[in-house]
């Protein structure tokens, strides 16, 4: 077989768009199936310069490779085109005044044959590789915040929110040459590679990105699909991507799903619609209004039809949509969540019949397709847990916009306004989020003899050195067993083993070691009891609950404890400032003096002559 | 909903005991895709981490009590929320690490290779769904809160 022929069976295409807002496109692009040579260039600079330095460094690596393939190894060729192109555009740059200063992202592959690539870049253009339906970056963008972040100087989250993160830290053609990243990636049947400039992932999600890349559909619809996305986001760049595929192992059981399942799924369509109103559809207040027919239409087979062409396509982007039609639609009705949890769970109900029939037909399709609308369901919670993550966000930054104000009452006024809020310990404040207590499950006897015997074990395997686990371990049995229904034992476990602890790595340290180690030991140890397992089950869940509620104490105790540190920080920052207004007013002063005093001598006489009186 | 409840289950939960290493090892590998904060780890953190998760999974597999895993799902939403983790980017994490055990599952061509895989994909349905009832609650207890807090404003703001 020949090279060229070994390459064909990689299927690629390309597509590029100006995007929505920019008159001109700076992108270029390189897809060479004959060489295997697939490049992806986004251009900056002024007066036009961007396309100029784009477009010159794609036909200088096009030329490098098809003069040096046969001279160099393909990793060394692809870098060494690269660092080339880096030179060229340089070149360029420094004979054209206009040009001073432009410059080019650059994501290159390299195609050795049908399970090897080389991926070279520099910038922020990127490449990914989807693998059995999960999307794996091959590149770290080259931006200063993201070295900053790499070199343990910027913290991730606020990486996110500098102003600096799009700010490149090399390219091709403002120095040159550059530092090349690249990577050998080994190409297995079925996989996807991606080329792509920012105007696509900064305007298009990377789930979003994920399901198209995993549809299934031809390179050249998936390029078309993705270029459409990103222009549906906003399309506020120019946008190119460029999609490889390897030819998929013969005959899958997503083909088996894709075809059959798919079909087999259709054809059940009325039955699922049928279940659904048996199991009470039609009664659920998301309904309410609707005529039978509709609702069935709009909810029944609407998922239906989405899973269909999930199904089809082996993707998740209808079930996704339709679900987060459904939530939204019911949410923006300020809908409370238990109704779309019955809904929800009647269309699940609903679809195991339908794949329980659908098995009883066929044993080898029905497993398959208990996968597949497991997975459905799934990505429809994933995409309902997105809306409700959402409206939690909006939440909290309410609740800090109404608390601020408060606060600022109480401090203007100085007054107490609220007797709750002062009245109240922190420690008996909720803090941390989702850290309330669960309620306490009651334990029976047998429970709770099961459990002191499951304890008695923990201890007993507890190295002696350990007394802060043993101290845990004994919380835990009061804890599991305080049915007051409040949070008193645990509170007061947690101030006995706080104790006197300092607030830094080594006070605070080896306290939640030892609660994760008391958590592995009792655990472990309710294995080691003799009892039945439903019994079991009920001490592990007193347990977690105990440990859960131990834990969110302990955090608060700390929280509280960190409190004077924050107020005599703000208090040091507050004198901080004073004095440094106080530094202003000194130096504007001594400016003054030295300005008069200078006006006052004659710079003319011996410097024992001059007159020092008048200032 | 589908909770782990078969007759066969401790076969699954050895199977999946027996498995639970290739799994770990898969989802070090391609933690990068699970999630921003877990490619961030060195190998051995991601590993720790990851390694939970597994086992409270098995717990699961082993006693079927949603209960218990739904107190190990609050406590691990309330650390990820300490982290300032977004819970729509937890819930995600935990959906993909369970796609994941089965999609290796389904690699192994064993007689119980099949039974485990609908099993693990029916933990994921529901951890997604256990997931969104704990949002959902968290979200009307802060709603609420935000009532209380607006009725109190409006108090101090307006005594008579």
């Amino acid at each position: 077989m020949t090279q060229a022929a070994k390459l064909s069976v990689i299927r690629a295409a390309g597509e590029t768009d100006v995007g929505k807002v920019r008159t001109n496109n700076e992108d270029s692009m390189i897809v060479d199936p004959i060489r295997g040579l697939y490049v992806v260039l986004d251009g900056m600079g002024g007066a036009n310069a961007g396309d100029v330095a784009s477009q010159t460094a794609r036909d200088a690596i096009r030329q490098y490779v098809l003069e040096h393939r046969t001279k160099h190894e393909p990793k060394a060729l692809l870098e060494s085109a690269i660092q080339h192109a880096c030179q060229v555009v340089w070149s360029s740059a420094q004979a054209t005044r206009e040009r001073h200063g432009m410059g080019t992202t650059c994501v290159g592959c390299l195609v050795v044959d049908a399970s090897h690539a080389i991926v070279a870049h520099v910038g922020d253009s990127r490449a990914y590789l989807l693998r059995g339906g999960r999307l794996l970056a091959l590149t770290r963008d080259h931006t200063i915040v993201e070295e900053l972040v790499e070199r343990g100087l910027l913290a991730a989250e606020e990486a996110e929110r500098h102003p600096y993160k799009n700010v490149l830290s090399r390219n091709l053609g403002s120095k040159p040459e550059t530092k090349v990243d690249v990577v050998e990636v080994e190409i297995k049947p079925g996989d996807r590679l991606m080329l792509c400039s920012d105007g696509l992932y900064g305007y298009a999600s990377a789930e979003a990105i994920q399901y198209l890349l995993g549809s299934g559909d031809e390179p050249q619809h998936v390029a078309r699909d993705l270029i459409d996305l990103a222009l549906r986001g906003g399309g506020g760049d120019n946008v190119t991507a460029i999609v490889l595929e390897a030819p998929a192992p013969a005959p899958t059981s997503t083909q088996v799903v894709r075809t059959s399942g798919a079909v087999a799924w259709w054809q059940r369509r009325t039955r699922f619609a049928q279940v659904a109103e048996e199991r009470g559809l039609l009664r659920n207040p998301i309904c309410r209004g609707l005529a039978r027919e509709e609702a069935l239409d709009l909810i029944a087979q609407s998922l239906c039809q989405a899973v269909f062409h999930d199904l089809e396509k082996s993707t998740g982007v209808n079930v996704w949509t339709f679900a987060q039609h459904l939530a939204g639609g019911w949410f923006e009705r300020d809908g409370a969540w238990q109704p779309l949890r019955d809904l929800v769970d009647v269309l699940a109900i609903s679809a195991r019949v339908v794949v329980d029939e659908i098995r009883a037909a066929d044993a080898r399709l029905g497993f398959l397709m208990d996968i597949a609308v497991s997975r459905a369901l799934v990505v429809a919670e994933l995409a309902i847990g997105g809306l409700l993550s959402e409206r939690l966000g909006h939440v909290d930054a309410l609740l800090i916009q109404v608390h601020s104000a408060m606060q600022e009452t109480i401090d203007a006024s100085m007054t107490v306004i609220d007797e709750v809020d002062t009245a109240d310990q922190f420690i008996e404040q909720q803090t941390v989020p989702f850290m309330r207590s669960t309620r306490a499950p009651t334990l029976d006897g047998e429970v709770s003899e099961a459990l002191t015997k499951a304890l008695t074990v923990a201890r007993g395997r507890t190295s002696p050195r350990a007394e802060l686990v043993k101290q845990i371990l004994v919380a835990l049995e009061a804890i599991a067993n305080d049915d007051t229904g409040t949070n008193t034992a645990a509170v007061a476990a947690a101030r006995d083993i706080y104790g006197v602890r300092p607030v830094d790595d080594t006070g605070v340290m080896p306290l939640f070691d030892a609660l994760d180690q008391a958590r592995v030991i009792s655990t472990a140890a309710v294995h080691q009891i003799t009892a039945s397992d439903a019994v079991r089950a009920s001490v592990l869940h007193a347990l977690s609950s105990a440990l859960q509620r131990l834990t969110g104490a302990s955090t608060a105790l700390l929280m509280e404890a960190v409190r004077p540190f924050s107020e005599r920080l703000r208090d040091a920052l507050q004198t901080t400032s004073e004095l440094r207004d106080d530094v202003a007013a000194a130096e504007r002063k001594r400016a003054g003096l030295e300005s008069k005093f200078a006006s006052t001598i004659d710079q003319s006489q011996p410097w024992d002559k001059r007159g020092t009186t008048e200032w | 909903m589908a909770t782990p409840t078969s007759s066969t289950v401790p076969n699954v939960a050895r199977s999946y005991d027996a498995l639970r290493p290739k799994i770990l090892q898969r989802l070090v590998e391609t933690r990068a895709s699970l999630d921003a904060s877990l490619a961030r780890l060195d190998e051995q953190a991601a590993r720790g981490q990851l390694d939970a998760v597994l086992e409270r999974i098995g717990n699961f597999i082993a006693t079927g009590d949603l209960g218990l895993h739904r107190a190990f799902l609050h406590t691990f939403l309330a650390m990820r929320a300490a982290e300032a983790q977004h819970s729509g980017a937890v819930l995600a994490m935990l959906v993909a690490i369970g796609d994941t055990a089965a999609d290796v599952a389904q690699e192994q061509a064993t007689p119980d290779s099949a039974e485990l895989t609908i099993m693990l994909t029916r933990v994921t349905a529901s951890t997604a769904r256990a997931v969104n009832d704990l949002i959902a609650e968290e979200l009307e207890r802060r709603s609420e809160l935000l009532g209380e807090l607006r009725t109190k404003e409006q108090k101090a703001l307006d005594p008579a």
